[in-house]
Parts: structure tokens; C-alpha cells; sequence
């Protein structure tokens, strides 16, 4: 005879013993499933040791906000000319997530601006991140354009190899041919020289290897950083087409772990995730590229002798309020 | 704890948005070319010898056989003469290139341009044979003297083994390419122009003919737009190229003026015949077909699309038709197509 709380000749202590172990493999499935997830989005920049760097001006909006999430894209060469951890930004892109919107701008800051970086000299904007890491480049940012940065994202040259490569490539239309006979071949410790490169024009598909030379050469380029810039965001959107053909469920871990190093951010999971599924939703007319071309900027020499792009901040300015509204700092 | 259980809540969430989302592409073969089989029992015929590379390998379709012509050298854009009877690539070393030639066996392979000159290392890509046979042009940053290294077209006699400059690339461009003869009574050559125009400058790609007799040269094509990889027709009566539109890089014809000159443009009253994304078009040698690699679940498939002819122009006859399928060939080479 069965007692009471039984089923089929199980009490109820071993049911729950049972259902315990089950809960006790999910979790630690699951945990082996998020290790290098978890990891990947544990790596953030060394805090700096300045003492002069802004805290960030604005707190990420809650994730059920219907304000705009502003992301600071920056990315470094690891050229061995720089001491490690002190490498120029060679790309900084402002994401602007608006879904009230349902918009996002994308909007390239020359690398060769010519600013006043806060607690530090005047120079280059690309000094900001070699000088303080991201959060002079993120203070750097909100102090002369007024955009509240709310995370930031830093991928080095092999990361944005492994990105390429784990999503199977990237199909691209080349804007033009792209030959670069000064191609820094700092790649995977090879030393500090010169490569040559060329790209033909037209519809490809591109590997890691040679999406990192087509955003990243610009000798050849009459439009030199522009240029850049423009196939940055080319190569930007691209990813972001393939990357939602990706499985997440089965190459999240896989990316997660073959990024390891190569990526930092302030991003939490949760964000990155609701950030994705946002993006995932968009067509392409709803995002918007914006460069800071002449007026907004100008040719000009520095008094050490640096190629630089002096700001027009009046013009700047007025095409970050058509952009940003009231989105702006004060 | 927290951290721990935000992350389960993202991985439902990245679960959930995988599963709406997620198209299983394609996945990436290592190197086999897959023949399409649609409805017909056999693949599609190829008349004369189609040829495209894959992963740096050359590959011939005749029939329905396809072969691998190369191993263990990397090439790009095979270009064949009028007659089918000499093949031409450009064979890639680290930082360089050389135009090789041969028959169409593969039998005395040669190089006929230098790895390097005075100037260094030397690019030498796109050959295409001239109609008579005379000779081939190719594009080369040869003559760059420490300058920019945008690419020229060249001509190279078959008779003397000489080269010499045909175009002066628009310096940081990256010049002149996709270059292609017209023959007929007035032979000239098509090319695609390199620029930067408008305000702010943004790069166009703009059609070029020039004489091959005056050296005139006339754009086909507006500016401010992008339109390039011409491909004329076998009796020079018309021209393929793609578009690049907002919606993608589409494969659009048009009628060719005998001597082109101030607008409207031949393109300005081109049909577009295939939208997606399109790359290389080539006639059939009998020009009766366009054959083409186009974007596919992330893989760039050969296809023939069949015409018709009338007096209100060109059109294409029905849906285009898949070669290969998931075979990944390389859309930064030409093809080529002889009988």
C-alpha cells in the first residue's frame, strides 16, 4: 500500500531530489553556455589612472525606455610602434539608437580632428583613447558634441577579423578599387611594416583578413580618413545584414569566445541582447549614415606639423541638432 | 547571483530573437562547385567554355562537365580570345601579379608582364583579348614612380611583346577598370572611370568608351551615380553592366551609339533585366544569353539569363538560370565565355 504523497511508489522527497537535479543540470548548462558570453561582456577598458576624466554625463535610460541609447564605437590598430594599451582610435562611430524613432543614425568623427580633449591638450581626437582609454574618448565625445554617451564598444584589429570570419565573411559592393602600398602589416605579431594591397571594385565577398583592409587602408583613398569612414560604415552595415542570418542559440559561444580579448565594453548582456533584437528589426532606410565632411571641417596644420581637421563647431553643431534634437547636453 | 540571472533572462531573449529570425544561410563549402539540378533532370547545357574561379582556382563548364584547370596557384579573371583558342589570368603572388597566357589546353603557360619593375612590385590584372587578336589590354599600377599606384590600362602587342599605356588613372581613384573591347566597324574600348564628384565628393564609377583609332574617349554613363563592369555584346550592338541601385547591384543593357558623345546617356535608357545583387556579366558568344554571378543565401552562384531581341530592344527571356548553387565563387574575378 502507497502512502499519502506518493506517485507511483515515488514520495514527494524523492520528486523533489529529482526535479532538484534536473534544475541543478539546466543551470549548469546554461552556465556553461553563458561562460564565454559572460566573459566577453566582463571585459572592459582598464580604468584609468587620470584623475581629470568627466564622469559620463547621462545614465543608460532603463531598458524598457522609449529615449535614445547612444553607443561609442571605437576602434584601434595595434600598430607596435604604441606601447600597448596606448593606441590611437583609428575609428570612432557615434550608434544612435532612437525607437521612438525607429531610427538609428551612424555618425563617423574624423580621426584627424583637431580638439580640446577635457583634463588633457589640445590634439587629434583619436589621442583621446590612446591618452585615457574609453572613457577620455567617451568624455572627449560629450564634451565637444554635446551626445551623451551611454555605453561604449572597442574592437582591436583581431577582433574585427574574428567577427568577420565567425559570421562567414561579409558580402560588400567595393566603392572603388583599393590599392594601398603602405598597408601596416602589424597583424598577428608579424612585426611593424609595410604591405601591399589590392581590392578590385565591385560586388564580394570579403574574409576577416580583407574586411580589415578595406576599412582600414586609406593611402590610396583621395578622400583619405572620409573615405575611410565611408567604408567603415559600409563594412558596419554589412556585418549587421549577415550577422541576422546568424544561429545565435548555437555561435553565441562560439563568438563570445573567439572575441576573447578582443572586445571591451560597458555593455551588459541584457542591453547587447535588447540592442540586437532592436537592430534586427530595422530596414535599411531606417538607418542613417552621417560623416562631418568640409564645411564642418577643414584642412589645416597643426604648429607641430600634424595633418589635422580644424572643426567648424558652429556648422557641426547645427547638423548634430537636425540629428539629435533635444537629445543634445546642454 | 544578479549577473547570473540576467544572463539567463538575455539568453531567452537572444533564444526567442534567434528563433524568429534565424534563415540558415548557406553553409560555406571548402571547395567544391556545386552544379544547380532544378527541375530538369540534367544540369543546364553550356554552349562553347565558361569559365569562373573559385577560392583562386579555375574552373571550365563545356556541356554539362565542369573541371578544375589550376591547383596550387592563386588566379583571378580568365579572359579568352575571339576564337576560344588562348586563355589569359592574372596569377597572384603575396604582393604582386603577372598576366600568364596559354592555350586553351593550358599546354606553354607564359607570363607576359613582370612581377616587378624599376618602381617595385606590380599589380597586372584583367586581361582581355583584343577582337582580331592582335593582342590584350590588362590593368597595372606599372609606371607609378613612387606615386600613387592607381591602375592604368595597358596594351601588350603579341607580335613585339611590348607594352604601353593606354589610360592615365585619375590619381587616388584607383583608376580605370572592367575594361572590355567593342568590336565592329568602329573598335573601341569600354571601361569603368574611377572618380569622386558631388558635394560633398562621394565615389561614382562611371562607363568610358574610347576609340581605339582617335583615342577620344566619351562617358556612357551620368555622373553621381555608380555603373560599372561593362560587358558588349558579340556584335557590339549592345551593352551589360550592373547598376548599383539602392535596393542592390543590379544587371541592366542598352543600345550602343556607334560614337558616343554628349548626353543623354546610352545608360539613361537602359532596361534593368535582373535586380539582387548581380556581378560580371558576360555574353554568350553567340549573344543570344547573359551569364552572371549572383548573390545567393550568401553565395555567389553562376547564372545564365536568356534573351530575345526586337526591334523595341533587348530583353531577357524568362527567369535567370542557376548553374551552380552554394558554391561560393569569387566575385572579385571576372568571367569569361568563348566558343
Amino acid at each position: 500500500m502507497q502512502g499519502r504523497g506518493s506517485v507511483h511508489g515515488w514520495d514527494r522527497g524523492r520528486w523533489l531530489a529529482a526535479g532538484g537535479l534536473v534544475a541543478l543540470f539546466l543551470v549548469v548548462c546554461a552556465a556553461a553556455y553563458l561562460a564565454p558570453v559572460l566573459s566577453l561582456f566582463g571585459q572592459r577598458d582598464a580604468p584609468s589612472t587620470r584623475t581629470a576624466i568627466p564622469t559620463p554625463a547621462a545614465t543608460p535610460p532603463p531598458l524598457d525606455s522609449t529615449h535614445r541609447v547612444n553607443i561609442l564605437l571605437l576602434g584601434s590598430d595595434n600598430d607596435q610602434k604604441f606601447k600597448a594599451d596606448a593606441v590611437l582610435s583609428q575609428t570612432m562611430i557615434v550608434a544612435s539608437i532612437d525607437p521612438a524613432h525607429h531610427q538609428v543614425i551612424l555618425l563617423s568623427i574624423p580621426r584627424d580632428l583637431w580638439v580640446a580633449i577635457p583634463g588633457d591638450r589640445t590634439a587629434k581626437i583619436d589621442l583621446a583613447y590612446a591618452d585615457g582609454g574609453a572613457a577620455l574618448a567617451r568624455a572627449t565625445v560629450e564634451a565637444r558634441f554635446k551626445i551623451p554617451i551611454h555605453y561604449y564598444a572597442w574592437v582591436g584589429l583581431n577582433g574585427l577579423v574574428a567577427i568577420v570570419d565567425r559570421l562567414g565573411g561579409v558580402d560588400v559592393d567595393v566603392l572603388h578599387p583599393v590599392l594601398d602600398e603602405l598597408y601596416p602589416n602589424d597583424l598577428a605579431g608579424a612585426g611593424y611594416g609595410y604591405t601591399r594591397v589590392y581590392i578590385p571594385a565591385g560586388p564580394q565577398h570579403l574574409d576577416g583578413v580583407r574586411a580589415l583592409e578595406y576599412v582600414r587602408s586609406r593611402h590610396g583613398d583621395l578622400l583619405s580618413d572620409f573615405g575611410r569612414s565611408a567604408r567603415q560604415q559600409q563594412v558596419l552595415l554589412a556585418l549587421e545584414r549577415q550577422g541576422s542570418k546568424l544561429n545565435l542559440i548555437t555561435e553565441l559561444p562560439t563568438l563570445a569566445h573567439d572575441l576573447n580579448g578582443h572586445v571591451k565594453t560597458d555593455l551588459d548582456l541584457l542591453h547587447a541582447a535588447q540592442i540586437a533584437f532592436y537592430v534586427r528589426g530595422l530596414d535599411r532606410g531606417d538607418i542613417h549614415q552621417v560623416f562631418l565632411p568640409p564645411p564642418m571641417v577643414a584642412d589645416a596644420r597643426s604648429a607641430d606639423g600634424q595633418d589635422i581637421l580644424l572643426p567648424n563647431w558652429p556648422l557641426i553643431q547645427q547638423r548634430l541638432h537636425e540629428l539629435f534634437g533635444n537629445d543634445l547636453l546642454p | 547571483m544578479t549577473r547570473l540571472a540576467c544572463a539567463l533572462i538575455s539568453a531567452i531573449i537572444l533564444i526567442t530573437s534567434s528563433s524568429c529570425t534565424a534563415q540558415g544561410g548557406v553553409a560555406r563549402d571548402p571547395g567544391k562547385v556545386v552544379q544547380a539540378h532544378p527541375a530538369q533532370a540534367k544540369p543546364y547545357p553550356i554552349f562553347g567554355r565558361l569559365y569562373a574561379v573559385k577560392g583562386g582556382t579555375l574552373y571550365r563548364f563545356s556541356g554539362t562537365t565542369l573541371r578544375a584547370l589550376t591547383h596550387q596557384v592563386t588566379v583571378k579573371d580568365p579572359a579568352t580570345s575571339a576564337d576560344g583558342s588562348e586563355l589569359a589570368f592574372a596569377q597572384f603572388g603575396a604582393q604582386d601579379s603577372t598576366i600568364m597566357m596559354t592555350g586553351a589546353d593550358l599546354f606553354a603557360l607564359r607570363a607576359i608582364t613582370p612581377p616587378a619593375g624599376p618602381e617595385g612590385p606590380l599589380w597586372a590584372v584583367e586581361p582581355a583579348f583584343a577582337p582580331d587578336g592582335s593582342g590584350l589590354t590588362y590593368l597595372t599600377d606599372r609606371g607609378k614612380a613612387g606615386g600613387p599606384n592607381d591602375l592604368g590600362i595597358w596594351e601588350y602587342d603579341l607580335r613585339s611583346g611590348q607594352s604601353r599605356r593606354l589610360t592615365i588613372p585619375v590619381a587616388y581613384t584607383g583608376g580605370d577598370s572592367d575594361q572590355t573591347f567593342r568590336p565592329g566597324a568602329s573598335p573601341a574600348l569600354l571601361f569603368t572611370t574611377y572618380l569622386y564628384d558631388g558635394d560633398p565628393p562621394q565615389p561614382v564609377a562611371r562607363l568610358t568608351w574610347m576609340s581605339l583609332r582617335t583615342y577620344r574617349q566619351a562617358y556612357l554613363s551620368p555622373s553621381l551615380e555608380r555603373n560599372f563592369q561593362p560587358a558588349v555584346s558579340p556584335d557590339g550592338q549592345f551593352l551589360a553592366y550592373v547598376h548599383a541601385a539602392p535596393t542592390g547591384d543590379e544587371l541592366a543593357v542598352t543600345r550602343l551609339p556607334d560614337a558616343p558623345g554628349a548626353p543623354p546617356y546610352p545608360t539613361q535608357a537602359a532596361s534593368v533585366i535582373q535586380g539582387g545583387m548581380v556581378a560580371h556579366p558576360v555574353w554568350s558568344p553567340d549573344g543570344r544569353s547573359l551569364a552572371f554571378l549572383r548573390l545567393v543565401n550568401g553565395s555567389f552562384d553562376l547564372y545564365v539569363l536568356p534573351l530575345s531581341i526586337d526591334a523595341t530592344g533587348i530583353h531577357a527571356q524568362g527567369a535567370p538560370i542557376a548553374l551552380t548553387q552554394g558554391s561560393f565563387f569569387d566575385a572579385d574575378s571576372r568571367l569569361s565565355w568563348s566558343p
